[in-house]
């Protein structure tokens, strides 16, 4: 008999050294799980069996032999701790599934699992002596279980760890992609692909807010994503909405299968969504998948943002340069030498207040004898000014090409001015016509600011004349005046630049300054006075920006 | 710029898209040419072979799942082949073995369609 036992005690010796070495070559959970679960079945002769492995602090079936779908999801919920054989809820799972003994596997510290054997074929109960010889299987599997877990939580952190590696790798390419693109259908491609390739998303919509919501990107059905669209106020989402939200209050949502809405702000404004739907697999998104959707759109729309800035930047770039050769344009239309006159000297200036102005002054020889001298002032200022001062020195070059008398020359430019402005624009204009053999000025003086003609210590302004241009068509016919000149009368031709410019205390240069200025240049030359009159009103103004264009010409008899 | 390349070689009633280089957010392009054409020529069984392929992106992920379900609807897959395990792995950790049948060679792909 004794001998019958050493016999059964070495087998048994044996078998545990060489099940001791198989589970610790391995680092397969799986695999050394199966080997302890099938060496306890094999030893007792049991015919179902399971072990619980402690995974984030809980037990988790791991490998059955014997049991039903139903009884493994039947597994109640168990913390792994020292006590959790004693469980009641463990107690009544192992009625139900027909368990007769359960011992807990324990590593130095705690416990790391469970296992769970049926009845033996026999039908006989667990002696002592079998739970003892579990306990001793179980003790020598312990480390090779702990290890395992260990490696294969390892091997989770690792994956972790890549993943991040990963996406960080793709927000890094992304922002040098959208940094790049020219096209805006471009990003939304990109920033789709991106998203869909991570998560393995085969619907998505990406709406953008502009005045409307305008949906760039739809594997949904567009009109259902419309109805979505009115139906919530999604440009007021600061957060992203998950699945839950979704299904609670987001019918139409649901209904078309969104399962994640990410906005995509820039400065803390929503200007556009992300919206998903359900993952391969159907596994749910994390905050950290959220994270990253959150992290690409907004990456996207700031680079569209940046896109637009440029732009629109380059646009207003370009149109100041357009303004300056406007500018060009314009200095050409003003005369660019004045020609040479017998007994009249000429000296004219224009400095515009902006790239573009309304101011106009003109000199036209007419014949051998005769020269039109014009001066006009456009309402308003900028490019509308410009451009109808254009229009007023072409009409003035083709009517100085007719024989027309002055008066009558007038109305026809109002007619003109008239037709082609718009309300509220006009233009007070002066001219005449010089005849140099007679020394005489017919002129017309179309509400301009009067001409003063200086002769000895008398001024004389040039007023006759009628209405400003474009106000109405001419009813009334214009007036005109001739008037004789004779050696050293000074002239002077100026817009309200010149009168109303002002100082930093908000005076104005003035007409009677104006006078008395003129007055006391009046003996030198057209130019010396011209020159002489713009260095005072610069004097006057003290540097202060003026706001109107000065326009001034000078004609001096000699 | 990094080089990226394609090439398409129909064997029966399979088209294999060979791919070679870097595929990212910049030459993805290409490839989604590749799936346009494909699919509007009515050739819905498509094997990928990426024996040549150095790198892969996210956006180059996308385009596999941009296409991967009008395929479907007209009875047809995506099958891919000859992954370097750098590349393999990145599939991998994304979840694609979920959604696509990933072979070692190519004739193990194209013959899962003729059979």
């Amino acid at each position: 008999m004794a001998e019958v036992k050493d016999y059964k005690i070495k087998r048994n010796l044996s078998a545990l050294i060489d099940f001791s070495r198989v589970i610790n070559s391995s680092i397969d959970l799986e695999f050394i799980l199966n080997n302890v679960l099938l060496t306890c079945l094999g030893k007792f002769l049991a015919t179902r069996g399971l072990i619980a492995v402690k995974e984030k602090g809980k037990l988790v079936l791991k490998v059955s032999k014997g049991l039903n779908a139903e009884d493994e999801t039947a597994f109640p919920y168990l913390l792994a701790t020292p006590e959790c054989i004693e469980d009641p809820k463990l107690d009544s799972f192992m009625h139900v599934t027909n368990m007769k003994i359960v011992e807990k596997i324990s590593s130095s510290q705690d416990c790391i699992g469970l296992v769970c054997l049926g009845e033996k074929l026999n039908k006989s109960g667990y002696t002592e002596d079998d739970q003892e010889f579990l306990r001793t299987i179980l003790n020598i599997s312990a480390t090779a279980i702990q290890n395992s877990i260990i490696i294969s939580e390892l091997r989770e952190v690792n994956r972790l760890l890549d993943t991040r590696v990963q996406r960080l790798d793709s927000l890094f390419e992304l922002s040098k992609e959208f940094g790049m693109l020219a096209e805006s259908s471009r990003f939304v491609k990109l920033l789709i692909f991106s998203v869909i390739g991570q998560f393995l998303v085969q619907k998505y919509a990406v709406v953008l807010f502009k005045d409307e919501p305008e949906i760039l990107e739809s594997k949904f059905s567009r009109s259902d994503l419309q109805k979505c669209l009115s139906e919530y106020e999604l440009i007021n989402t600061l957060e992203s909405i998950r699945n839950e939200e979704i299904s609670e209050q987001y019918k139409l949502l649901k209904e078309i299968g969104v399962h994640l809405v990410v906005p995509m702000q820039l400065q803390g404004n929503t200007r556009g969504l992300i919206l998903l739907g359900n993952r391969a697999g159907d596994k749910e998104y994390l905050d950290s998948d959220v994270e990253f959707i959150y992290s690409v759109g907004n990456l996207a729309i700031i680079s569209l943002e940046n896109k637009r800035l440029f732009e629109e930047a380059l646009e207003k770039q370009k149109l100041e340069e357009e303004l300056l050769i406007a500018r060009d344009i314009q200095q050409n239309l003003l005369p660019q030498n004045i020609p040479f006159h017998e007994n009249f000297e000429i000296a004219a200036l224009n400095v515009s207040s902006k790239q573009v102005g309304g101011d106009y002054y003109d000199v036209i020889p007419l014949d051998d004898d005769n020269f039109v001298v014009a001066i006009a002032d456009v309402s308003g200022k900028g490019v509308p000014a410009s451009l109808m001062m254009a229009n007023i020195q072409a009409f003035l070059q083709v009517i100085c090409k007719h024989d027309l008398k002055i008066d009558e020359a007038t109305a026809l430019i109002n007619n003109l001015v008239t037709a082609n402005t718009t309300e509220g624009r006009f233009i007070t204009f002066f001219w005449g016509v010089v005849n140099t053999k007679q020394k005489t000025i017919k002129y017309v003086n179309a509400g301009h600011n009067p001409p003063l003609l200086l002769r000895n210590n008398a001024v004389n302004k040039l007023d006759k004349g009628g209405i400003i241009l474009g106000v109405m068509e001419t009813v009334n016919p214009y007036i005109f005046e001739e008037v004789d000149l004779y050696k050293d009368d000074v002239l002077i031709l100026f817009t309200d630049g010149v009168s109303e410019a002002m100082n930093l205390s908000g005076e104005e240069f003035g007409e009677d300054k104006l006078e008395e200025t003129a007055n006391a240049l009046k003996v030198n030359s057209a130019k010396e006075i011209l020159d002489g009159i713009k260095h005072e009103v610069q004097r006057f103004a003290q540097g202060n920006i003026q706001s109107d264009d000065i326009t001034m010409l000078v004609l001096k008899v000699s | 710029m990094a080089e990226f390349n394609t090439s398409i070689l129909d064997k029966g009633n399979v088209s294999v898209i060979n791919l070679k280089g870097y595929l990212d957010a910049h030459t993805a392009p290409t490839l989604e040419n590749n799936f346009t054409q494909l699919i509007g020529n009515n050739r819905f069984n498509i094997v990928v072979n990426f024996n040549e392929l150095a790198y892969i992106s996210s956006a180059g992920l996308g385009v596999f799942m941009a296409y991967i379900e009008k395929i479907r609807e007209n009875s047809g897959d995506i099958k891919l082949s000859n992954m370097s395990e750098k590349v393999y792995n990145i599939f991998d950790l994304l979840g694609f073995p979920l959604l696509y049948e990933i072979y070692k060679t190519e004739d193990e792909a194209v013959n899962k369609f003729t059979r």
